[in-house]
């Protein structure tokens, strides 16, 4: 039970939203600043828990994602400040992770209109990472026998400001595909703005908690309670979990999220209207259907370029795979 | 089969058992604890060491300013949980991190207040060490020269202990090592002969290396009284020092005195190192940085036999044959305490275990059970793929060896014979029975024998009895 634990961190950096975010006309403004030095904190304490503990931050920024630090890799340079008033891991992870977000803001042009925010590039590296660590290839590591108990039970922490992309769709639910098959549990604290459909399905289907952040002074005690525990922990501290997971999917064609969608009977893709061949497998459905399924739909439903083709019946209910 | 299923619930209870230093500071008065409490790194090192759940209640109590009512705390417990809750609550009083947890839950002012500090840096104790300034003579010292060090420092007591009274000289490790040795009763001198090992100190060489720092470390600690030092500052030194680099070069001018008078204590364990003994910068060693942690505390690879110490280098088959691929002279006597060793060559020892060999083992104090887990510990890689790891064959022998030597069973006592008649023997075995301290009787020869606890009673009993006849 009490074995090394390693977290990747993906931290959600548009700056619109922050600024958002830190306007005081909301309950809580909670300034970009303050989240930093919260989330900094949290990060120690994961440090602070065991020596072994393992960490890897990511950082998503408009239009690109990118690992600000890992522990298996730390800070190169080795500046002998030597602050005796903490702890020498603290100060590498701390000052690593603020130097390369200012970085990386500062590479950011000011354009107007704002690149669309890398949080699934971030979640795909955070994944692969884990990958790595835990399936460590036997020609680097020569002939050490790993034994499975002493690898640690990974997880993913997203800290997330921005609304859905519902372009995300198809990468996201993949991405939470590969993260069950290598059983890692994506935590979701969303700490700014309406939630997000995809993220709450992310945490739900790995078996992670899900906040909505409420009371935004006090970001940390909530990312203590609810995200830090590991896996077996949480058998003996219950963590909060969304009652009520909004399951709906985006569709392939036109990226909406829909209520009622049509899904390919051969490659379960969805379609917010009928259509006579999938665009995903090239399947061609029969004509009768396709009308069928058009007089069955409410008039105000039928889109407006709404030539009457064929389409697969179907409720979707439940996101399927896309593949 | 059974062999299989008692190894595995081993294993659970060994990882459930909170760190040996707990106990000792939980026997602390509040008032050391709380001067412990003011520095932040004494305060992460102790976080450290507490079981996780521990851990995990002190972090959700860390951040808040006022106190929680038990039962908002007590509601996040799920149900299966309860137990080790209630276990966590009591452990963290009886530390003094958390007062009073049966009606409001709120940290130790002074202990929030450091790991705050810890968490967060800040401050000006430096309580996590200063680093010394570049030295211009010397270079600074290198992780393998350090390790080495260690290594030599670690290897030279155990060696010393292990070949105590084998006739072989082995180098003597300090003064204040063998003083520290005998007081632990892992070794002692009979009739003011040289040291000899102890059945204590048998066990000892079978532990881990962690296992056997923290208790050489404890019984320093035991011994921080006599020798009138303050506890707080050698606890605070040891915690200091596991929050250090390895490779870093820090100053003695920042420590107490009491903290300056350790550094020969511990440069002796090979804890840290120094240049000259008069120098005015030391460094920790593998061994000091790891004492909160479970990473190995001796670099791998001490020797040449390519990494073997990590990894393990024991081989055992079925025919209690043993391969150990070492030229480790330490782990040759250590295996010699158990096994029949036949050949050696440069990098590898043949033995096989022996009844003989398991039997000395035994009557020098070792147990079966810590055979068995210095083999499963340090099994070859090779081993590892079997299922299970030591063959079943063997280790069921060395249980039955080890049973074999309880057949007999010594208890003291007093044994009542000469009755005068068949009546007054019945009537006392009787009287003896009921008290339930009958070891032994024999009707025929009118004699039974009983318990020492029991002796009074019946001498009381038969006493009257006569007593009242005359």
């Amino acid at each position: 039970m009490d074995k090394s634990s390693h977290i990747s961190v993906v931290l959600d950096l548009s700056p619109s939203q922050w600024h958002l975010s830190s306007l005081p006309h909301n309950p809580y403004p909670l300034s970009f600043k303050s989240f930093l030095s919260q989330v900094l904190a949290f990060l120690n304490l994961h440090i602070a828990s065991k020596h072994e503990n393992t960490l890897a931050v990511f950082g998503a920024f408009p239009g690109k994602s990118v690992m600000l630090y890992s522990s298996s890799n730390p800070a190169s340079d080795s500046s002998d400040s030597g602050n005796p008033n903490i702890y020498r891991p603290f100060e590498i992870v701390d000052s690593r992770v603020v130097t390369r977000i200012e970085e990386e803001l500062e590479l950011i042009d000011d354009k107007e209109e704002e690149a669309p925010i890398g949080l699934v590039g971030a979640l795909t590296k955070a994944l692969c990472y884990i990958n790595r660590i835990t399936h460590p290839t036997t020609s680097t590591q020569s002939t050490i026998v790993e034994d499975p108990a002493i690898l640690p039970d990974p997880r993913i922490l997203i800290l997330s400001v921005s609304p859905d992309l519902s372009t995300s769709y198809i990468p996201i639910m993949n991405s939470i595909f590969s993260a069950q098959k290598l059983k890692v549990i994506i935590d979701v604290c969303k700490v700014y703005g309406p939630n997000t459909v995809f993220l709450e399905q992310a945490a739900h289907l790995t078996g992670g908690s899900y906040v909505y952040l409420e009371r935004r002074d006090a970001l940390l005690q909530h990312l203590v309670m609810s995200h830090l525990p590991s896996p077996a922990l949480r058998k003996l501290m219950a963590v909060p979990t969304q009652e009520k997971i909004d399951f709906r999917a985006a569709c392939f064609c036109h990226k909406n999220i829909i209520d009622v969608g049509f899904v390919c009977s051969v490659c379960l893709s969805i379609f917010c209207a009928p259509v006579p061949v999938c665009s995903t497998c090239r399947t061609k459905f029969p004509i009768k259907t396709l009308q069928r399924l058009n007089a069955s739909r409410a008039p105000a439903l039928r889109p407006v370029n709404g030539a009457a083709k064929t389409s697969a019946p179907s409720t979707p209910s439940l996101p399927s795979t896309p593949r | 089969m059974s062999g299989a299923n008692r190894d595995s619930t081993n294993d659970v209870n060994s990882e459930d058992l909170p760190h040996t230093l707990l106990p000792f500071l939980q026997s602390q008065s509040q008032n050391t604890l709380t001067r412990l409490y003011q520095r932040p790194s004494a305060c992460l090192s102790m976080f450290r060491l507490l079981p996780p759940l521990d851990r995990q209640l002190v972090m959700n109590l860390l951040w808040l300013e006022s106190a929680v009512p038990a039962a908002t705390m007590g509601a996040w417990v799920t149900r299966e949980g309860r137990k080790l809750y209630d276990v966590a609550l009591l452990n963290l009083s009886r530390l003094h991190i958390l007062p009073n947890p049966s009606i409001k839950l709120s940290l130790n002012g002074t202990f929030k207040a450091s790991l705050r500090q810890a968490i967060i840096g800040g401050g000006t104790d430096g309580s996590f060490g200063t680093v010394a300034p570049k030295d211009d003579k010397h270079l600074p010292i290198s992780i393998e020269v350090l390790d080495a060090y260690a290594v030599e420092r670690w290897e030279t007591i155990l060696h010393y202990m292990v070949s105590s009274g084998t006739g072989q000289l082995p180098t003597k490790p300090s003064p204040g090592v063998l003083f520290l040795l005998q007081r632990s009763g892992l070794m002692s001198s009979v009739h003011g002969s040289a040291l000899q090992i102890t059945s204590a100190g048998f066990q000892f060489l079978l532990h881990s290396p962690h296992d056997q720092l923290w208790q050489l470390l404890l019984q320093y600690l035991h011994m921080a009284e006599e020798r009138e030092m303050d506890l707080v500052e050698i606890l605070s030194f040891l915690f200091m020092l596991s929050t250090m680099e390895l490779g870093k070069e820090y100053s003695v001018e920042s420590l107490s005195v009491t903290q300056k008078a350790m550094l020969e204590d511990l440069r002796d364990y090979g804890l840290i190192w120094q240049r000259r003994a008069s120098s005015r910068r030391f460094s920790p060693t593998r061994l000091a940085t790891t004492l909160t942690s479970l990473l190995p505390p001796l670099p791998t690879a001490t020797s040449s036999g390519a990494g073997s110490q990590d990894q393990g280098f024991i081989v055992l088959e079925t025919n209690y044959r043993l391969y150990a691929y070492t030229d480790n002279p330490l782990q040759t006597a250590v295996l010699n305490l158990f096994v029949t060793l036949k050949y050696r060559f440069p990098n590898l020892v043949v033995g096989s275990i022996t009844r003989d060999s398991v039997r000395k083992a035994l009557a020098n104090g070792i147990t079966a059970d810590q055979i068995i887990s210095y083999l499963t510990t340090h099994a070859h890689p090779q081993m590892r793929k079997n299922k299970p790891l030591i063959p079943v064959t063997v280790q069921d022998q060395i249980r039955l060896w080890e049973l074999e030597r309880n057949r007999l069973k010594s208890q003291e006592g007093y044994l009542y014979t000469a009755f005068a008649s068949q009546a007054d023997y019945e009537y006392v075995l009787k009287y003896a029975r009921q008290l339930n301290v009958v070891l032994w009787e024999n009707p025929a020869k009118r004699c039974f024998f009983g318990s020492l606890e029991g002796h009074s009673n019946i001498r009381g009993f038969i006493e009257r009895r006569t007593g009242g006849q005359v």
